[in-house]
């Protein structure tokens, strides 16, 4: 990769001079003075935290910034030799090609090959070559055969892959993608990421992409820049950039976690020298580290307890790793008495038809962790939705304590259950924070007095008195997402479901916001989870419902869930990392199946791999875990 | 209302395969003609045509019911007010002296003691409504047999500049994303405790009225998302553009305008001639 990477880096596609950029009506630049050179067949990866300047970097590749926005801009920017200032942005349109985060908006068209067509008309490119791009294009993205459906009609990640072939048919020398993951499930994700390396490899596409997906883009970025504050904070290979994790984390951003399993290992002594980014490395890694002691209880033949896990080019699981044993969860076990809520051979069919649950039965107890996780479809939230009555089961029951929800109505649920959507401002109604808290319990009936009570409490759990006055739609969107919480809280429902909580957050966001769902439940709510990012989980869900086309096919603690790799494969689920390195390294430990880089990190060293000879070494790699970098 | 359902697919069918000229054409001419008739049996039989053409072009009934419904209390409401006040106008076009009652308001009562609904007033009602209904089902009729792409191409074919054509398109697009976000943000109300189906009308219209907050911001953030987005794929709003679609006229198009074109022609001449369409007239 590094002959690749050097070969290509001679000539440059773009190149950013000095670079500052200040929105119109904003007082702090939203890039500050940014120089690099983006070479043509690159892969580079845009990172950074909410707000470091990512967006605002992708639209200047294409003169939007700021011919469109308008603002203060300095320094010059050359596409394909063309300045962005000097040239129009339907000119700039032919050599940079633009692919957003949200799926939805940025269909115009009414079928898949108009949606392609669409900047070719624009573009006056005539009708006879059009059908040949549209063709050539769709091929690439593995949407052939679906030139006459309605965008619509495609899963989140098809329709993705259908702005990229839009995208695409314009030929263009650079491929520009903001986020275009984010709202995706794993499977979409995974199709996004492999087809854009397919393009970067075998056309030579130049891809710049913006990402939260560290674990992806340390496998495919060729460079990574590290933007915060709209500065460029640093630039280099994945192996440094990411190998550099206390970077990151004071720059608010998430390491592989492989890279935070080596960092830690190596801050206990373990003798790494370079940390590994990717999974393939940190297996390798594993088995060439020195033999360690067996564990307590472990066989002397495990010395040193490494696995055969086999990973595809891709990164993916080839399987033959999931552990003897499943270990489903026994219902009735966490807690005594009524469930909290009780499915009882819940079936659903919708209006067109779609069968989309199967016969589900299982109970959430008081005081559960419970996360539900599966594929886009496979009906995680048309089962949130029962909970809530907003759907009726056509078939079995649902009961909410010892009440069925086919007698109540939504609102009569209100107090009972909290639900969080994914969209926080679909749930703000109010103009101010105060008053937007307060609403439900207002519907409720409940007396002034009662409501500023509930009120004052609810924003003191939620940090937000200071913004009470404020209006809930002029906040960041986290403390908007923190506004909603409160609101629910202020109802003192007894369950809180959180639907897909952290998509559109960066690291920390996402953090933050667990974190609430994590003192809810030491409170004694029970949390219900909806989430693809498994990643972010242990450490808060205690109990994982995996679905699939309808039905509840795991139902598990989550260390037993987490490692059902097989199982987890046949939905399209990735495990994370953390729990790839913990089955290679595989021995009957008592803790295990391990399930944090935490713990991975202790097993590592524990396995007494040669700890660093001084206590100087060890300081400085617990204080410190960097592959090397080029800074700015 | 699932989002399949918001994004209904084109039916297939012989009217939703014409061009969007005939379409529109067609569309025009029978508004035209449910306008300039004021019999409520012939206005009736139109409004009756016109749902069967719907169905016939393969429209979903559930898509009709919600203009029906939406109409009803508007119509109960111009039945009533019609038949009660219409007289004026009633006696300018039939030159009736005294219209035919139906019921009295005894004197006693405030206001409108001794008011009478009338036969002719109702039936004027009734012709009111039926060109509502009309005009209320040819929209579905043009709008959900033609995909957009198809009258973005129509609309340019008969000189409606590019850029008008092109915003009238995203605004038919933009609904779908904003039912649903409105979906979303009732739900959302309902999850917060808010008992709608228990409320009265007016308590009804306040909540809806605290839609508007969330639903704006929605529409303002979509519609800078997809300017940035229309920018990105070298959106200028020129006409000198090309099209991957021809629009062309077969036989059935030509066959349909013509059929439009004497029709109009037919109605006019019959309704000027004969009076036949006129209020009080022959049919």
């Amino acid at each position: 990769m590094s002959s690749r990477r050097t070969q290509r880096s001679l000539e440059a596609i773009a190149v950013l001079d000095r670079v500052s950029y200040v929105y119109p009506r904003s007082r702090e630049p939203a890039l500050s003075n940014i120089s690099l050179q983006i070479g043509k067949g690159e892969f580079l990866g845009l990172i950074g935290p909410t707000g470091a300047g990512k967006t605002t970097f992708c639209l200047l590749l294409n003169g939007i910034v700021p011919q469109f926005y308008g603002g203060r801009f300095f320094g010059r920017v050359t596409v394909a030799g063309l300045d962005t200032l000097e040239h129009p942005i339907s000119r700039l349109a032919h050599h940079v090609g633009l692919v957003f985060e949200d799926p939805e908006t940025q269909i115009t068209a009414v079928s898949v090959e108009n949606e392609v067509a669409f900047a070719l008309e624009n573009l006056r490119v005539p009708r006879e070559e059009m059908v040949v791009r549209i063709s050539w294009a769709l091929e690439a993205v593995g949407l052939r055969g679906t030139e006459k459906r309605h965008p619509h009609t495609l899963s989140g990640g098809q329709k993705q892959r259908l702005a990229i072939a839009a995208a695409l048919a314009l030929q263009p020398e650079l491929l520009v993608l903001d986020e275009p993951t984010a709202q995706l499930d794993p499977e979409g994700s995974q199709a996004i990421f492999a087809i854009v390396r397919e393009l970067n490899h075998a056309l030579g596409l130049t891809v710049v992409m913006a990402s939260h997906a560290a674990e992806e883009l340390a496998e495919y970025a060729d460079r990574l820049a590290l933007l915060r504050g709209g500065e460029l904070v640093q630039i280099g290979v994945p192996d440094e950039v990411y190998g550099d994790v206390e970077r990151l984390r004071q720059n608010g951003v998430r390491a592989p976690q492989v890279a935070e399993t080596f960092c830690l290992a190596r801050s206990k002594g373990v003798p790494v020298l370079r940390i590994p980014v990717r999974i393939e490395d940190g297996l390798a890694l594993l088995r060439n580290l020195p033999p360690r002691r067996p564990p307590a209880g472990g066989r002397a033949g495990e010395a040193h307890g490494v696995r055969e896990i086999r990973l595809s080019e891709g990164g993916q699981l080839e399987g033959g790793t999931s552990p003897a044993v499943r270990i489903s969860h026994a219902p009735g076990s966490a807690a005594e008495g009524v469930p909290a809520i009780s499915v009882r051979d819940l079936h659903h069919v919708y209006p067109d038809g779609t069968h989309a649950l199967k016969g589900i039965s299982l109970d959430i107890h008081g005081g559960e962790y419970v996360l539900v996780v599966g594929q886009n479809g496979a009906g995680k939230s048309t089962l949130v939705k029962h909970f809530l009555a907003l759907l009726r089961p056509s078939q079995g029951q649902v009961l909410v304590g010892d009440t069925d929800t086919r007698e109540l109505v939504v609102s009569d649920l209100a107090h009972r259950i909290g639900y969080v959507a994914q969209n926080p401002d679909h749930q703000i109604f109010s103009a101010t924070v105060e008053q937007e808290v307060g609403f439900a319990l207002r519907n409720l009936g409940a007396g002034e007095g009662t409501v500023r009570a509930a009120v004052d409490e609810s924003l003191a759990a939620m940090g937000l008195t200071s913004v009470r006055g404020q209006h809930p739609l002029a906040l960041p969107r986290g403390d908007r997402a923190r506004v909603v919480i409160a609101a629910i809280l202020a109802m003192g429902p007894e369950t809180i479901i959180f639907d897909e909580p952290t998509t559109g957050q960066d690291y920390l966001g996402a953090r933050a916001i667990l974190g609430i769902s994590r003192t809810l439940h030491q409170q004694g709510k029970t949390i219900v989870v909806i989430t693809h990012a498994l990643h972010l989980m242990p450490g808060y869900a205690e109990r994982v419902i995996v679905m699939r086309e309808g039905a509840v096919i795991l139902d598990a603690p989550i260390r037993q869930a987490y490692n059902d790799l097989d199982l987890l494969a046949s939905t399209h689920l990735l495990p994370p990392q953390v729990v790839l390195l913990a089955q290679a390294l595989g021995g009957k430990h008592p803790e295990w199946p391990l399930l944090t880089p935490e713990e991975v990190a202790a097993r590592i060293a524990e396995g007494g791999g040669r700890r660093c000879g001084s206590e100087s070494n060890a300081r400085r790699s617990a204080g410190r875990c960097r592959n090397g970098s080029a800074e700015r | 209302m699932s989002d399949a359902q918001l994004y209904a697919p084109i039916p297939d069918s012989c009217f939703a395969r014409l061009d969007f000229r005939p379409k529109l054409a067609l569309v025009t001419t029978l508004t035209i003609v449910a306008f300039i008739w004021e019999s409520p049996l012939l206005g009736g039989l139109l409004a009756l045509v016109v749902a069967l053409a719907c169905l016939g072009a393969g429209i979903n009934f559930r898509y009709l019911r919600a203009p029906i419904l939406l109409l009803l209390p508007f119509g109960l409401l111009i039945l009533v007010t019609q038949g009660f006040f219409a007289d004026a106008v009633i006696r300018l076009r039939t030159g009736q002296a005294a219209l035919t009652p139906v019921f009295v308001i005894p004197e006693s009562v405030w206001l409108v003691g001794g008011a009478a609904m009338s036969v002719e007033g109702i039936a004027y009602g009734l012709n009111i409504l039926a060109k509502m209904l009309t005009m209320a089902l040819l929209v579905p009729l043009l709008v959900l047999t033609t995909d957009l792409d198809a009258m973005v191409l129509g609309m340019v074919k008969i000189r409606i500049p590019y850029k008008i054509a092109f915003v009238l398109a995203s605004t038919l697009r933009f609904f779908p994303l904003l039912l649903s976000d409105i979906r979303a943000i009732t739900e959302a109300q309902r999850l917060r405790g808010l008992a709608l189906e228990r409320m009265g009308p007016i308590r009804r219209a306040r909540i809806y009225a605290q839609l508007a907050v969330p639903l704006i911001l929605g529409v303002i953030v979509k519609s800078q998302m997809l300017e940035v987005m229309l920018q990105s794929k070298a959106f200028t709003g020129d006409p000198a553009r090309t099209y991957l679609h021809e629009a062309r006229l077969g036989p059935g198009d030509w066959a349909v305008l013509m059929l439009s074109a004497l029709l109009l022609v037919t109605a006019v001449a019959l309704y000027l001639a004969f009076g036949i369409g006129r209020f009080g007239g022959p049919l």
